[in-house]
């Protein structure tokens, strides 16, 4: 049997590689944004903690200047010094 | 309120109800109006404390900078705990304050909370003639607390320590009986002292 291909789509799906499903400041899928962004994907970016924690980077962010009154910055989810990774 | 507050609120709401404390019964919210910025929560008397038995409630308020600030909690059923203002139910607890993590939720505050009946830290007291009497006279602070959480948080009553007898003199007296319950509870049950400060 002979196929002859007419045309093809190509699908592609993509997932960050996080050690966690969710973003513990807004809680939402990591595959989704942050709720300030409207795309997924390299326009809400993930960062990590040198304490290994995921979060959006836009939520990281208002969190560490939320704490700009605190001695350290913390991170939420472990209370250890954030420093990015 | 913020995108993110709202958003984060409808999905701890889901989280209290769907939690194993929830299905229990543990824990539990409310909404109070439609904007989320207001909620009702209610833990039980944890086991094995004066308060076992009781239900309690909480005014929860939600500030527009939630998650990057705590929720701000108060009990509105009267208790007495050496943490928690037996006049405004504020409570001392430090994730409520300068210990609050984004990564917190309902759930946890509520867990948390429950947790500080168990484990009541008279050395940094939010009511101190509740602390004091914590201290110097831990009886009759398990018997205040326990007498409190029937009368206000509806456990059953226990064996009577001759408590109602003592109220019901100094209601006869003309006192409100809120005002005599407290003062009889800040003078460990001492009536005469009790008589001297309402009536004197």
């Amino acid at each position: 049997m002979k196929v002859k291909i007419k045309k093809w789509t190509g699908v592609a799906v993509w997932k960050w590689t996080a050690n966690d499903d969710s973003c513990g400041i807004c809680r939402m899928p990591f595959e989704a944004c942050c709720p300030d962004c409207r795309i997924p994907g390299d326009d809400c970016p993930l960062v990590w903690g040198q304490c290994s924690h995921p979060f959006h980077i836009h939520c990281i962010m208002k969190w560490l200047s939320s704490q700009q009154m605190a001695a350290a910055q913390l991170c939420p989810m472990c209370r250890q010094g954030w420093r990015f990774r | 309120m913020s995108n993110i507050a709202v958003q984060r609120i409808k999905r701890e709401f889901k989280e209290v109800a769907k939690s194993e404390e929830g299905a229990k019964c543990e824990i539990r919210v409310e909404l109070v109006n439609d904007s989320f910025t207001e909620l009702r929560g209610e833990i039980a008397g944890p086991p094995d404390t004066p308060y076992e038995g009781g239900k309690y409630h909480l005014e929860i308020k939600v500030p527009e900078t939630y998650p990057f600030n705590p929720p701000k909690v108060r009990f509105i059923t009267k208790i007495w705990h050496p943490n928690i203002s037996s006049v405004t139910g504020a409570i001392c607890l430090d994730i409520l304050k300068d210990q609050w993590a984004a990564a917190m939720t309902l759930r946890t505050v509520l867990l948390s909370i429950q947790a500080l009946l168990s484990s009541a830290e008279p050395d940094d007291p939010q009511d101190a003639v509740v602390a004091r009497q914590y201290k110097e006279n831990y009886d009759v602070f398990l018997k205040t607390a326990r007498f409190w959480c029937s009368c206000y948080a509806g456990a059953p009553k226990q064996a009577s320590n001759g408590f109602e007898e003592k109220i019901k003199w100094l209601t006869d007296m003309g006192a409100n009986e809120q005002v005599a319950i407290r003062t009889l509870s800040s003078s460990s049950w001492n009536i005469e002292k009790a008589t001297e400060e309402l009536f004197s």
